[in-house]
């Protein structure tokens, strides 16, 4: 595993050839456009039971593919992806380049990397890795990489609320549950609309508020606060945790641009007044509950209702 | 003074295991509970599968079981969930297996050993290092120069050209050999028409679906189509065959005999691949004469055929002939092991190419799957669960005739979708077997139709090997599969019962 600088903005972006995770980049690309940022475009295979492929390795086939000069499904993902970087000039053809292989688990084919570094120290890599699951890898290559984002488009199934995602989460689903970093769930993702932080007052929040006003300024994304009270709950109160949080970012030199302050339902109140909003940023508890396995945190139920994006900041 | 030393010894022994005891209970502590959290949501098949096997041995003996039997099927259940669920590496189940049958069964740990190795282990076995020896040939250019020059520009004709192709050298070689030939051909066809991958969405889900469902439906064409054929005769040899008895000799099953009663299954099905396929997706490319000329292009200098493509076209056609007129002596596993040996033996491929290439852990799977099948029909277990199956759809009027056919395709549909068709065919065939006999049906026509339906696995990526392998492209999603495959199943449900009760009465 390679060391990280720890000065830098680090950005880990899962990409598997969907338009959501393509969106995803795009936005990882307004956030990290400092020369002080990486980018890391990552796809992760499946390693082969062999049984699915009827006992023939399924290395077979991919050498086979390669020998008549067709790439591989995640190279050719990648490979887009820098595309979309080079056309919004976050890095250039001229970039120096360094590729790194490693035989990983028996595959031949292995991880294999492509460095891309500006004079300036600016890097961009793209990542072709094997894991046991998808998951595995992405949370492996996230706490090895020493990350500060990860952005992973949200699957489709997500939102429809079936069982089988309590019993058999998605991909992005148990990524956000296990990740040790902030995580972007991209639904839709679009900048320019701003970063709706939600907060309850708690020092966590305000700290989760502050962390991600820093983040937005990268992109010159607007930030609004959000707090949603329990109907019994004094209006000076709730003004009152709103303005604890705005100090808090003003302190850091940054604006709020508005604060909204809703009654109700948290969940209902914050996935309803986020829908206008880039992403919507909440805090992941840090209280470990007794009962973690009949309650879900807010933010679970947050990801779950909202339409769009959810960046869930640890 | 010697018992005080060795005394303090003692406590100082005491002192550091309870040192390393603390030091151990406190890195368990550490590990934070969404450690704990993340690994038993990733095992939690393991676990379940765990859980359900020790309160069903719990449960006692239903009547008309044997001890033994119960405890077979106990294993039969949980293996099952493991080969469905994959929380565990897939060989690590044959392991359980073997162990299983000692420990829980009884059995003699040498008798097991031997029941490992049969001719159709070996079949499997040699038949996966051809495969890998003839990918590695690059014989696929040729082939595809073939298909295109016979088939002309229309998407249609390709696609049944494909199909066709595809199909007649998966019923000898193979689906998953047929699958990594052709694969470059259609990615290569869908990349020459367009780089563009949204443009070529339905052309790409015609051409590779060509292929998987071209080469699944011909698996079952010969004996060597894939594995589930050799573990269905080997059943048949194992259950009913007897050399004293002639009247058992028909179940003694050889390669032609076989071809004459799977092959006309797999030509019919032919031309309805491309009606489904054209049907479900719609291409609006109906001509692909631009992509069709560049593959011509970049096919057309290849240069006469080698020494080595004459070898290897030579020592396929040796294999093809000693299966059809020797391994009704010899065994289909010898005719496959001694061709593996001929590819290594010309220099055609090297022992690390086919060391590599084959994942010897599905050999050792297929081995103890074959081990439990046959613990299922010496137990009574199978004749005690085809019993009860009977029982069952007895109300519904599917015990016997074209009731109970089509139960055992519906059956084995099912069962063959969620796992690979090999392993679907050794844990369903004794079952399928003792039901022909509990039901009064003849063994070889539910034995046909159960290795038949086996290759319905048109629904899902995991269903067969060819289905793997094209999905590998990134061209499908998951839900291609789902959109032309349930329309598969009932044209080869319908064919296969038509096959049943019209032609194969005539050649039994």
């Amino acid at each position: 595993m390679e060391r990280a600088d720890e000065k830098r903005f680090r950005i880990l972006v899962c990409i598997d050839g969907s338009e959501e995770s393509y969106r995803g980049l795009r936005y990882a690309a307004r956030l990290g456009g400092g020369v002080d940022a990486d980018i890391c475009l990552l796809y992760v295979r499946p390693v082969d039971q062999g049984l699915r492929s009827g006992g023939l390795q399924a290395r077979v086939v991919r050498e086979n593919l390669l020998e008549w000069g067709l790439e591989l499904p995640g190279t050719k993902h990648l490979m887009k992806g820098k595309e979309i970087l080079t056309e919004l000039g976050l890095m250039s053809d001229e970039w120096g380049q360094k590729m790194i292989h490693v035989d990983k688990l028996g595959d031949p084919l292995g991880d294999n990397s492509i460095e891309y570094s500006s004079e300036g120290g600016k890097k961009v890599t793209l990542k072709l890795e094997v894991a046991p699951d998808i998951v595995g890898g992405i949370l492996e290559e996230c706490e090895g990489g020493n990350y500060d984002l990860l952005i992973i488009g949200a699957s489709e199934r997500w939102n429809s609320r079936s069982y089988k995602t309590f019993w058999d989460p998605a991909v992005a689903q148990k990524v956000v549950t296990r990740a040790h970093c902030s995580v972007i769930v991209a639904r839709e993702l679009e900048s320019g609309h701003g970063h709706l932080i939600c907060t309850d007052g708690t020092e966590n929040a305000i700290d989760v508020a502050r962390k991600d006003a820093i983040l937005a300024a990268r992109c010159n994304c607007p930030i609004s606060l959000i707090t949603v009270v329990p109907e019994d709950v004094g209006e000076t109160e709730a003004a009152d945790i709103l303005s604890r949080t705005k100090s808090a970012i003003e302190e850091e030199g940054l604006e709020v641009v508005e604060s909204l302050l809703r009654t109700g339902d948290p969940v209902e109140g914050i996935a309803k007044a986020g829908a206008d909003y880039s992403v919507i940023v909440i805090g992941r508890s840090k209280k470990r509950r007794r009962w973690w396995l009949f309650e879900t945190d807010i933010s679970d139920q947050i990801l779950e209702r909202a339409s769009n994006s959810v960046m869930i900041v640890r | 003074m010697e018992h005080n030393s060795s005394g303090s010894l003692t406590r100082a022994a005491m002192a550091t295991g309870q040192r390393t005891l603390n030091k151990g209970w406190r890195r368990i502590s550490a590990i934070p509970l969404r450690a704990w959290l993340s690994y038993l949501l990733a095992r939690r098949w393991l676990f379940v599968a765990a859980a359900v096997g020790v309160i069903l041995l719990q449960l006692p003996t239903p009547a008309g079981l044997t001890h033994e039997g119960h405890i077979v099927l106990v294993m039969s259940v949980v293996a099952t969930i493991l080969f469905v669920t994959e929380p565990i590496p897939l060989p690590t189940v044959a392991l359980l297996i073997i162990v299983g049958e000692v420990l829980l069964i009884g059995l003699d740990s040498s008798d097991v050993a031997r029941s490992l190795m049969s001719d159709s282990v070996l079949f499997i076995m040699g038949s996966l290092m051809i495969a890998v020896a003839v990918v590695r040939q690059k014989l696929d250019r040729r082939l595809a120069f073939l298909i295109i020059r016979f088939t002309g520009t229309k998407t249609a004709n390709v696609c049944m050209g494909i199909s066709l192709v595809s199909g007649v050298l998966a019923s000898f070689i193979g689906e998953h050999t047929v699958a990594a030939m052709m694969l470059p051909v259609g990615v290569t066809l869908i990349r020459l028409t367009s780089e563009d991958s949204r443009q070529v969405r339905s052309l790409a889900a015609v051409l590779l679906f060509s292929i998987s469902y071209g080469a699944s439906i011909a698996g079952v064409g010969t004996p060597s189509g894939g594995a589930r054929n050799a573990i269905m005769i080997g059943y048949w040899r194992e259950f009913f065959y007897d050399p004293a008895n002639p009247e058992t000799w028909k179940y003694a099953i050889d390669y032609l005999r076989w071809m004459v009663f799977a092959y006309p299954l797999f030509l019919i099905q032919v031309p309805f691949v491309t009606a489904v396929l054209f049907y479900t997706f719609k291409p609006k490319q109906k001509n692909i004469a631009r992509a069709v000329v560049r593959l011509r292009a970049q096919l057309a200098d290849q240069g006469p055929m080698k020494i080595s493509d004459w070898t290897t076209i030579l020592i396929f056609f040796a294999i093809l002939l000693s299966w059809i007129f020797l391994s009704d002596g010899i065994g289909l596993g010898t005719v496959a092991i001694f061709g593996a040996a001929a590819f290594l033996i010309f220099g055609l491929v090297e022992w690390d190419e086919i060391n590599n290439g084959v994942n010897w852990g599905v050999v050792l799977l297929y081995a103890a799957v074959i081990s439990l099948g046959v613990e299922m029909k010496d137990t009574g277990a199978a004749l005690w669960v085809a019993e009860n199956f009977l029982a069952l759809l007895k109300p519904l009027g599917g015990d016997s005739g074209l009731g109970l056919w089509a139960a055992v395709i519906a059956l084995t549909t099912t069962v063959t979708n969620t796992m690979s068709n090999g392993a679907a065919v050794a844990v369903l065939g004794p079952i399928v077997l003792n039901l022909a006999v509990a039901a009064g049906e003849d063994p070889l026509i539910l034995g046909f139709l159960t290795a038949v339906a086996s290759a319905f696995a048109y629904l899902t990526v995991v269903g067969t090997p060819a289905c793997t392998i094209v999905y590998s492209s990134g061209y499908l999603r998951t839900t291609d599969f789902l959109k032309a495959g349930w329309k598969m199943v009932i044209v080869s449900t319908i064919l296969s019962l038509i096959a049943a009760s019209a032609y194969w009465p005539l050649v039994v």
